[in-house]
C-alpha cells in the first residue's frame, strides 16, 4: 500500500451499477382517497380543536391575551411547568438511553420482569400514579423523603410518568443495530467510548429525540399524577394544567384558552427544535 | 509466516467451534479458509482479529504474540459479510474513520481517502451515504476502509456472500487483481469451493473445527488428503470401488480396454456446455460421468446406449468409496 497512486492506474475497474431516480409523487387514486380520509380524521381530532382554542384565546384581542399570560401567577405556573419538563426530559435522555442499553445488551435474572415494570407508568391511570407517589413521598411516608407541597414534587411526578418514553423509543433501534458495525469500529482502532460516541450514538439520536419530544410534551400536559402530591400551591407548585382548570372553574374560558395557547406554542417549538437538532447531529458525525 | 495459529481451541457452550487448530498463513498471499457452514472458519477469522478470544492456544501476527491483544491493537483490517457500513457517515468519512482515530493530520487523511477511493473506483461516490450504494459498492467501500489503516493483515469474512451471483463473480476477479497490486497478507472465509479455487494462492480446508488440509488449489484438487477434502472440492462418484471425479471417467462405445466397465446410460442431462450421464453398470452400480457437449455428441450417447467406462490416466482416485454429494 505504499504507492497506491500508481496502483490506481492499473487496478481493475469493477462493473458500473445503476440506480433509478425517484418520482416526485407516488399518489394513485386509492392512496389519494386514503390521504383524504387521514387528513379529515386528523382535522376533526386535532386541527379544528386546536384552532378553536387559539380563536377563543384571541377573542379578547392581543391586550387581553397578553394580560392573561403575563399575570404573575400564570407566568409562574408556565415557567415552573416548562422548566421542570425540560429538566425531566434531560434526565430521561441519559437515563432512558442507559436503561434501554442495559435491557438490550445485558442478560440478567429478572430482566423480563423489569421489561414489564418499565411500562407501568404507561399503563397506570395517572391519578393512581399520583396516589402511589403520595404514599411513597408524601407526609409520614416509609422512605422518609417528604417532598409534598414542594416544587420538587412536580419534578418527581413528571419523572415518573415520562420514564418509558426514551426507553421505549431507543430500545427497538438499539436491538436492530448491527454488532458488526461496532466490531468494525473496534478493529479500526476505536475505543469502546469512541465507538459509542461516533458510531452507536448517531444511530440512536433520532430515537432519543423522538423520546425526548414525547417526554417533554407529556410533562407539560401532566395533571393527574401531581395534583395530590404537589398541593397545587400558587407561586410554588401550581403547574399550568392546574392553572387552566382554575381559570375554567372561575368561568374564565378565555384565560384558560390563552394559557393553553402558550403551552401549545411552547410544545410545538420544542418539537421543531428537537427535529432540527436531530438532523444536525445526525449529519455531523 | 505472517500469521501463526498454535493449538487454538474455542468452545461455545458444548459446541466445539475450533479444536486444537494449528495453521501458518504466509506473508503477502491470498489464503482462503474453506469449509462448510458451521465448520469453524469464521470463528478462526474472528479469533485472528481479536473479535473472539480463544479458550486455549496462541495467535502470532507478524511475529508479535497477539493472543491477549485487543482488536484495537492488532492492526488488522476486517471486512464483514454484511458490509458493516457506518450508515450515518458518507463514503469518504467511512474510509477516513480509522485514520481519524489515529489522529493523522487532516491533509494526509484527505489525500489518503482520495487514493483509496480511486483504488476501489468509488471516487465519484465520496459524498454519498452507504444507503445510496449498491451491495457491491458498499463492500468495496468496506474494503477501502479496512485498507486505510495499512493493516498488517486483511481479513474478509464471506465478503461476497450477500451479493448476487454475477456481482459476486466480478468482485472476486477484481479482488484477485487488487491483491496482485496491493500485496497485503489476506485471509478470506468462504464456503464456495469454486471461489476458493479461483481466487486464492493457498487454501486451508476446515471442517468440524479441525484443519483437514492445507495446500495450493491444485494440490487440494489433485491430491486430496482425505475423502472430505475430495468431496468438498468437487463432485465425486464411485467407479469400480474407487472414488473418482465424474470428469475423470472416459467413455467409449466399444470395449477398448480389458478393465473397462460395461453399463447402460440411464439418464442424459444437458447443462450448457456440459453433459451429465448417469450410467448403470452390470453390477447395478450408479456412476455419474461428465462430458463436454461436443464430445458427447461425437460419441452419440443417448438414454439406453451401452457404454464402457474407464478411469482416465492420471485421474485423482481414492480407494474408499465416499457418499456422493447430492
Amino acid at each position: 500500500m505504499t504507492s497506491s497512486a500508481t496502483l490506481t492506474r492499473t487496478a481493475p475497474r469493477p462493473p458500473a451499477e445503476l440506480r433509478t431516480a425517484r418520482p416526485a409523487s407516488t399518489l394513485t387514486r386509492s392512496s389519494g382517497i386514503g390521504l383524504g380520509i387521514a387528513m379529515t380524521w386528523f382535522s376533526l381530532l386535532v386541527l379544528i380543536p386546536l384552532c378553536a382554542v387559539v380563536i377563543t384565546a384571541s377573542a379578547g384581542g392581543w391586550t387581553a391575551f397578553w394580560t392573561t399570560v403575563t399575570n404573575e401567577q400564570t407566568a409562574y405556573a408556565i415557567r415552573l411547568t416548562v422548566s421542570q419538563a425540560a429538566l425531566v426530559t434531560l434526565v430521561n435522555v441519559f437515563m432512558g438511553t442507559l436503561i434501554a442499553w442495559v435491557l438490550v445488551r445485558d442478560r440478567f435474572w429478572g430482566k423480563a420482569f423489569l421489561e414489564i415494570l418499565i411500562d407501568i407508568p404507561f399503563a397506570l391511570p395517572t391519578i393512581v400514579a399520583g396516589l402511589v407517589l403520595l404514599s411513597l413521598y408524601g407526609r409520614d411516608n416509609p422512605l422518609g423523603a417528604d417532598v409534598a407541597n414542594m416544587p420538587s414534587s412536580v419534578f418527581l411526578a413528571f419523572l415518573f410518568v415520562t420514564l418509558p418514553f426514551v426507553v421505549r423509543t431507543v430500545q427497538p433501534v438499539l436491538q436492530e443495530l448491527d454488532r458488526d458495525v461496532e466490531e468494525a469500529a473496534a478493529s479500526l482502532g476505536a475505543s469502546r467510548f469512541t465507538t459509542f460516541r461516533r458510531v452507536v450514538l448517531p444511530s440512536l439520536v433520532p430515537a432519543i429525540t423522538a423520546g425526548a419530544a414525547l417526554s417533554f410534551a407529556r410533562g407539560v400536559s401532566e395533571y393527574g399524577s401531581l395534583v395530590l402530591l404537589s398541593g397545587n400551591l400558587p407561586f410554588s407548585t401550581e403547574v399550568t394544567s392546574v392553572r387552566i382548570l382554575g381559570s375554567i372553574e372561575n368561568d374564565n374560558v378565555a384565560a384558560a384558552a390563552s394559557t393553553a395557547t402558550v403551552l401549545l406554542v411552547i410544545s410545538l417549538s420544542v418539537i421543531v427544535l428537537l427535529d432540527v437538532l436531530q438532523r444536525k447531529v445526525g449529519r455531523r458525525a | 509466516m505472517s500469521i501463526e495459529i498454535k493449538g487454538v481451541t474455542k468452545r461455545f457452550g458444548d459446541f466445539v467451534a475450533l479444536d486444537d487448530v494449528n495453521v501458518s498463513i504466509p506473508t503477502g498471499q491470498l489464503t482462503a479458509l474453506l469449509g462448510p457452514s458451521g465448520g469453524g472458519k469464521s470463528t478462526l477469522l474472528r479469533v485472528i482479529a481479536g473479535l473472539e478470544t480463544a479458550d486455549t492456544g496462541h495467535i502470532e501476527i507478524e511475529g508479535v504474540d497477539a493472543t491477549r491483544l485487543s482488536p484495537q491493537k492488532r492492526n488488522v483490517g476486517f471486512v464483514f459479510q454484511h458490509y458493516a457500513a457506518f450508515k450515518h457517515m458518507t463514503v469518504a468519512k467511512n474510509v477516513a474513520f480509522g485514520l481519524e482515530i489515529r489522529k493523522r493530520p487532516k491533509d494526509e487523511i484527505t489525500d489518503r481517502v482520495h487514493e483509496l477511493l480511486q483504488l476501489v473506483h468509488l471516487e465519484q461516490f465520496a459524498h454519498r451515504l452507504p444507503a445510496q450504494l449498491s451491495g457491491g459498492q458498499r463492500q468495496r467501500m468496506a474494503l477501502a476502509r479496512a485498507l486505510a489503516v495499512e493493516p498488517s493483515v486483511l481479513l474478509l469474512d464471506e465478503p461476497f456472500g450477500a451479493l448476487d451471483a454475477k456481482v459476486r463473480k466480478e468482485l472476486r476477479d477484481w479482488l484477485r487483481r487488487l491483491h496482485d497490486e496491493v500485496h497485503v497478507t489476506t485471509v478470506f472465509v468462504t464456503h464456495d469451493q469454486e471461489e476458493a479455487l479461483e481466487v486464492s494462492d493457498e487454501i486451508v480446508v476446515i471442517n468440524e473445527g479441525r484443519v483437514e488440509q492445507v495446500g495450493t488449489p491444485d494440490q487440494l484438487y489433485d491430491e486430496p488428503a482425505n475423502d472430505f477434502v475430495m468431496s468438498f472440492l468437487g463432485e465425486v462418484t464411485a467407479l469400480d470401488g474407487v472414488a473418482i471425479r465424474p470428469h475423470d471417467i472416459e467413455v467409449s462405445t466399444a470395449p477398448l480396454q480389458d478393465r473397462a466397465l460395461e453399463g447402460t446410460v440411464a439418464r442424459v442431462l444437458r447443462i450448457g456446455f456440459e453433459v451429465r450421464l448417469t450410467v448403470l453398470t452390470l453390477d447395478g452400480e450408479e456412476v455419474h460421468v461428465q462430458l463436454t457437449r461436443t464430445y458427447a455428441h461425437s460419441l452419440g450417447v443417448r438414454e439406453g446406449s451401452t457404454v464402457w467406462l474407464t478411469a482416465a490416466a492420471g485421474a485423482t482416485t481414492r480407494p474408499v468409496p465416499v457418499a456422493v454429494p447430492a
